[in-house]
C-alpha cells in the first residue's frame, strides 16, 4: 500500500475525501478485500470515498465470476452494498479493460469507464489516495 | 528431458509468463493455474499457440478459470487440480512460475 501525495496537482477543482486504487486481481491475494474493508469503514463514517480500478484490479469488477469454487469467501459479492454506504464514484480504466480483452460487463451497476487521461484527472481531484 | 511449467501469475501484472516462454522447449507442458488463467487472453498466448502448433501441451485448471470468468480456448486442455499430480510424473522437472 502506497500513499501518493497529490498536493501539487491543483488545476482542477479538488474534491474532499479519499480515492482508493485497486490494482490487483481478486483471488490470489487479500489486497482487494483490504481495499473493500477500508472503503466500507470510510463509508459507514459518512466519509466520501471514490474507487478506482486499474491494471489487474479491473478483474474485481468482471461479471460471472465464482469465487466459491476456490473455497474462499467471495468478497466481490459485497460490492453490491456500495450504494448503501453512499459509495457512488466507481471508475474503471478503459485501457486496462481493452488490454485484457474484457467487455464492459460488470457485476455492479453505475460503474464509470474512463480513458486513461480522464481516469488520471478524476484521480487527481482527490486529496488523499490509497493504492492496493 | 521435458519440463512441466506451472504458471500462477497474470502476464498483465508480472513478466513470469514471458520468462517461462523464453525457456520453453519442445515436449514441455504448461499448466495455467490461479492468476495464470488470465493469460488465456494475453497476446503472448495467441503468439504461443501459433508458434508451437501442437508440440507443447497447454492446460488450464478448470475451477480456477471458471472462478475468474475466463473461458478456455479450443486448443487448451481443461484439467482438474488433481491431474497435475500425474503431469509431474510424466515430466522430469517442474518449474513453478510465481
Amino acid at each position: 500500500m502506497a500513499i501518493i501525495d497529490t498536493q501539487q496537482v491543483s488545476d482542477l477543482p479538488e474534491e474532499d475525501g479519499l480515492a482508493i486504487i485497486n490494482s490487483k486481481a481478486p483471488y490470489s491475494c487479500t489486497y482487494g478485500k483490504d481495499a473493500l474493508d477500508i472503503a466500507l469503514i470510510f463509508g459507514s463514517f459518512e466519509q466520501k470515498v471514490s474507487l478506482f480500478f486499474q491494471g489487474d484490479g479491473v478483474y474485481q469488477l468482471i461479471d460471472k465470476q465464482e469465487g466459491s469454487l476456490l473455497s474462499i469467501k467471495d468478497y466481490l459479492k459485497t460490492f453490491s452494498a456500495f450504494e448503501f454506504y453512499d459509495i457512488e464514484d466507481i471508475y474503471v480504466c478503459q485501457q486496462s479493460l481493452a488490454n485484457r480483452q474484457l467487455n464492459e460487463d460488470f457485476h455492479i451497476s453505475d460503474v464509470i469507464v474512463l480513458p486513461s487521461i480522464e481516469f488520471g484527472d478524476a484521480l487527481n481531484r482527490h486529496k488523499h489516495i490509497l493504492r492496493f | 528431458m521435458s519440463t512441466l511449467h506451472l504458471v500462477r501469475q497474470s502476464a498483465f501484472a508480472t513478466n513470469d509468463f514471458a520468462q517461462c516462454l523464453s525457456v520453453l522447449a519442445h515436449q514441455d507442458a504448461i499448466v495455467l493455474m490461479d492468476d495464470g488463467c488470465y493469460n488465456l487472453k494475453h497476446s503472448l498466448m495467441d503468439s504461443l499457440l501459433k508458434r508451437i502448433d501442437g508440440s507443447v501441451d497447454i492446460s488450464v485448471v478448470d475451477t480456477h478459470a471458471h472462478a475468474r470468468a475466463m473461458k478456455a480456448l479450443p486448443s487448451v486442455n481443461t484439467i482438474a487440480i488433481k491431474d497435475i499430480v500425474e503431469l509431474t510424473f510424466k515430466h522430469q522437472k517442474v518449474i513453478t512460475w510465481q
